[in-house]
């Protein structure tokens, strides 16, 4: 029974020829998107591959120079795109994808695809993750809004009940029926993804999470249409409230809260990092005065070491062990600096996350990102990895400074250029979503099935309630 | 006018009406008053920059500014402040100010080590878009318009009574419709705005110009709503339709046109000109450093002559080091430039055919706060940052010492006059789209009959 009514609403939608035609658009732009999105994506790393090698090679050919020359000849890093990024571009086009490291500094990351954009960018990216998470919904809304309305606005409950049909299996029908379209509907995108897979070229568990996370996401949107239908006298009077609940979880809440975020915490600018840091590094001690205690403490603790009395009869250059120690300290400082704004940033975000019970959309979006590693916790690791890749790149040229000028002296004293080769170079450790991030995953994946469980008392309550009016 | 009561009246009657009518003004108002506090925000962290940036400018003259202080050490440890506040009407139209940096330190090093360096933005905040009024006009308000103009037709066919009303003596019964509708939708979205602009003391001309995008806008959408609403037999198959209008015209192609864009003009010129100006200061330490001034005389010819100096290192030649390196890329430079403009010209192109598109670039070009505006904001840093170095040389080439007072004397950003206009090109073609839906569905309109199913 449950069956037969859910293949009477297939057969009514195809003959929808309207909605026929939107959904084998919404298909088809799905598709264009995974395209366009792939080609996207195969260039721009192919671009910051290109550019990695390129900045790699050029420090190699670098000539003889004093090692502190090259501390701040430095190295630019590039970010790597994730290979799931074309599914969901996540915030790679808000973050700078280049960083420029170098001594006792921590540049920020930049080039970032947004600020070189017009403004057009700001309508939105088209990957398979945008049409998903915006269009789908609006579709499943315009095939399912009349679903039951229909019913009671022909008088056919009525009639449905006299050939044994009751509200439960009204309703139950009824979701079948829009749950396997909703399903279908994301079917090419899945197909797109278990493809991906299968030419591994990503794993298979967050490919896995990803499908069901998406068919969640859009049997949710199936169920409260239908569920809103059942509840609506008139099928415009669904119709209405669905694009509204729409407009206002999927365009509306997800752009308001941000500002509301904003304003609760306030994110210190650049500047003001800088300046604080180094006031607390002048703080500490001033390594040209002779008479600052925290170097004289140095001295002291250097000198014992190496068991000489004298700064001159160091085996080492004592100017490169106290950049080694001023590194040492500036590092600290940068990070102390760097863990007060991402607790800052991750306060702002958790404030947003707190409204996905109220806007499913939220924990898609969430979920989606994380696991195509393209949220800002992946970006997190990036910068994590490249500040820790710079601490040992400069600490590896201020050694040099320290062990082999002593024995090169002169008035310019240069390492020669072979040296360059042996300074580290940047290796970045692919990001595992499910290994570095697995409580957002679980906690957003938790939300969407939260969703389709609270859906289910509704379309039980309304079945009830269909039940006594066909009565 | 009584007919226009009894309009008036009919659509006091329709909760749908009363409702959209009702949640666009809320909306804009909301709107409004996110788009103050957003651009508060902006104005509270200059203060808040600028004060920690004077501490930070105070301990540098007070450690450097010594009877014999060197001009070099001076122009390296200090910082000047560039700012670029919210222009008056930012708070509607806030743009690009979300990510694009509002406030940048730069000192008389190279200027392209500088310029390109990002603030601290929180990527996740910024993804989803700032809601202001633009967006409430460009996204929302044809939502209102569709819920508003959707079933004016078949509302009457489905009531059972258009064969009456197009019975009735007189004519201009749609325009009247429309009329009001388009009124009430206008005053909905645009009180809050002048509330605003009053409030945040912004000039009210700009205001206008905006409101006559909106009007421009709105009119296409009143339009469309005639012209489906006209061919089509049901209400809800009308509703269903302009929605489909509005996904392609708003979400859809928007970013297929911002896909296309980005792919034809490649912007990598930002990361090529950054890598070649740090090959050619650096490069700068291993040539004679005779070649270097040469390099440096063809712009600075006032100082030939005074570049000689004893020993290995003299600031003079650092700086002129830096000041190389930033003219060897100088046609990178022009070049990225160009890449980000031609960007900007074609998402204003695309306005022709998306008047979408075409309403956000002309809000953001009045409010200033678009692309073009964040170069202005570059190009004032750049005089600003010729200044400086300008300021400098005298004190190096000539080997005159650096004092506390001269501290003083280093010069300060002026901040940039703003450079809000209207642009004409992308309002006439709103112009010329609204213009065109509303005369093709006035006249699909004039000619509905009773005749049909009723």
């Amino acid at each position: 029974m449950v069956i037969r009514i859910a293949q009477e609403e297939w057969r009514t939608l195809l003959r929808n020829r309207a909605g026929v035609i939107a959904t084998m658009l919404l298909v088809a732009l799905v598709l264009v998107a995974a395209f366009v999105s792939l080609e996207r994506r195969t260039r721009i790393e192919a671009d910051r591959a290109g550019y990695q090698a390129s900045v790699d090679a050029d420090f190699d050919k670098q000539p003889a120079r004093h090692p502190h020359r090259m501390v701040h000849y430095g190295q630019f890093v590039f970010r790597p795109l994730a290979p799931l990024a074309f599914f969901d571009t996540g915030v790679d086009s808000y973050t700078g994808n280049t960083i420029f490291l170098e001594g006792h500094r921590q540049n920020s990351a930049n080039f970032a695809e947004a600020r070189q954009s017009s403004l057009l960018l700001r309508f939105g990216q088209l990957t398979p993750a945008f049409v998903l998470q915006t269009l789908a919904p609006l579709l499943l809304i315009f095939l399912a809004f009349t679903s039951v309305a229909r019913e009671r606005e022909r008088g056919t409950l009525r009639l449905l009940r006299a050939q044994g049909v009751d509200g439960p299996r009204l309703v139950a029908g009824k979701l079948m029926g829009h749950g396997a379209i909703a399903l279908a509907i994301g079917l090419p995108a899945f197909l797109v993804l278990i493809g991906f897979a299968a030419m591994g070229m990503a794993d298979w568990a967050p490919i896995a999470l990803l499908i069901l996370g998406y068919a969640v996401w859009l049997l949710i949107w199936a169920m409260l249409a239908v569920v809103i239908s059942c509840f609506a006298s008139r099928s415009r009077d669904a119709l209405a409230a669905l694009v509204a609940l729409w407009m206002v979880g999927v365009i509306l809440l997800p752009r308001a809260l941000p500002e509301v975020a904003a304003v609760e915490t306030i994110l210190p600018t650049r500047i003001e990092t800088e300046v604080a840091l180094h006031r607390d590094l002048a703080r500490i001690g001033d390594s040209h005065d002779p008479e600052d205690p925290y170097f004289n403490a140095f001295k002291q603790r250097t000198l014992a070491r190496y068991g000489v009395s004298r700064v001159e009869d160091l085996p080492v250059q004592y100017a490169g062990l106290v950049g080694m120690e001023g590194e040492r300290l500036s590092t600290d400082l940068y990070a102390r600096a760097t863990n007060e704004v991402s607790a800052r940033e991750a306060s702002q975000n958790a404030r947003v996350h707190g409204f996905a019970v109220l806007s499913p959309l939220i924990a898609i979006r969430q979920l989606s990102m994380a696991l195509t590693a393209s949220d800002v916790t992946a970006h997190q690791d990036f910068l994590d990895q490249a500040e820790a890749f710079r601490y040992r790149f400069v600490q590896t040229l201020n050694r040099m400074q320290a062990v082999l000028i002593p024995h090169i002296g002169g008035e310019d004293p240069r390492v020669s250029a072979e040296n360059w080769k042996r300074v580290p170079r940047f290796a970045y450790q692919p990001y595992d979503p499910l290994r570095s991030n697995a409580a957002s995953i679980g906690g957003n994946l938790m939300v969407l099935l939260g969703w389709l469980v609270g859906l289910s008392v509704l379309a039980t309550l309304a079945a009830r309630r269909i039940g006594g009016i066909v009565r | 006018m009584s007919r226009w009561f009894a309009e008036l009246r009919l659509i006091r009657r329709s909760y749908l009406s009363l409702w959209s009518l009702a949640l666009l003004f809320a909306l804009s108002a909301l709107a409004v008053v996110s788009g103050l506090q957003h651009v508060a925000r902006q104005h509270a962290t200059i203060e808040r920059v600028a004060k920690a940036q004077a501490q930070d400018f105070a301990a540098v003259a007070a450690t450097h500014g010594k009877p014999d202080g060197d001009a070099g050490d001076a122009a390296y440890y200090s910082f000047l402040l560039t700012r670029d506040a919210p222009p008056p009407l930012a708070f509607a139209a806030i743009g690009q100010r979300d990510i694009q940096p509002y406030v940048l330190r730069v000192r008389a090093l190279g200027l392209q080590q500088q310029l390109y360096d990002a603030e601290a933005i929180n990527a996740e905040l910024a993804l989803p878009g700032v809601f202001d009024w633009a967006f409430v006009l460009v996204y929302l308000a044809p939502l209102i318009v569709i819920a508003l103009a959707h079933d004016l037709v078949t509302g009457e066919r489905e009531g059972g009574r258009l064969r009456l009303l197009l019975s009735m003596p007189g004519h201009g019964l749609w325009w009247r419709r429309i009329g009001l509708r388009y009124a009430l939708v206008m005053m909905a979205l645009g009180l809050p705005l002048v509330a605003g602009t009053v409030l945040s003391t912004a000039p009210l001309a700009g205001t206008g110009a905006m409101l006559l995008a909106a009007a421009l806008y709105l009119g296409f959408w009143f339009g469309v709503a005639l012209l489906v609403g006209s061919a089509v037999q049901a209400s809800a198959t009308a509703a269903a339709g302009l929605i489909g209008c509005w996904i392609l015209l708003t979400l859809v192609l928007p970013t297929l046109a911002n896909a296309a864009i980005t792919r034809a003009i490649p912007a990598a010129k930002g990361v090529d000109l950054t890598l070649a100006q740090r090959e050619a200061v650096h490069r700068g330490w291993d040539i004679a450093k005779g070649d270097t001034f040469e390099r440096f005389f063809l712009n600075h010819p006032e100082w030939r002559g005074r570049e000689a100096f004893e020993g290995r290192f003299h600031w003079k030649w650092y700086y002129a080091i830096h000041q190389v390196g930033d003219e060897t890329v100088a046609t990178d430079v022009a070049a990225y430039r160009t890449s980000l403009l031609a960007r900007e010209q074609w998402s204003a192109r695309a306005g022709y055919l998306l008047p979408g598109v075409a309403a956000q670039s002309v809000l953001h070009r009045i409010a200033d706060t678009d692309q073009a505006a964040q170069l202005h904001y570059q190009d004032s840093v750049a005089t600003f940052h010729t200044t400086l170095r300008r300021f400098f040389y005298p004190y190096l080439f000539a080997d005159r010492p650096f004092t506390r007072a001269d501290f003083e004397r280093i010069p300060a950003y002026v901040p940039r006059a703003p450079t809000g206009s209207l642009p004409l090109a992308p309002l006439l073609a709103l112009l010329a789209t609204a213009a065109l839906l509303l005369a093709i569905g006035g006249y699909r309109i004039a000619r509905v009959s009773g005749a049909g199913r009723a």
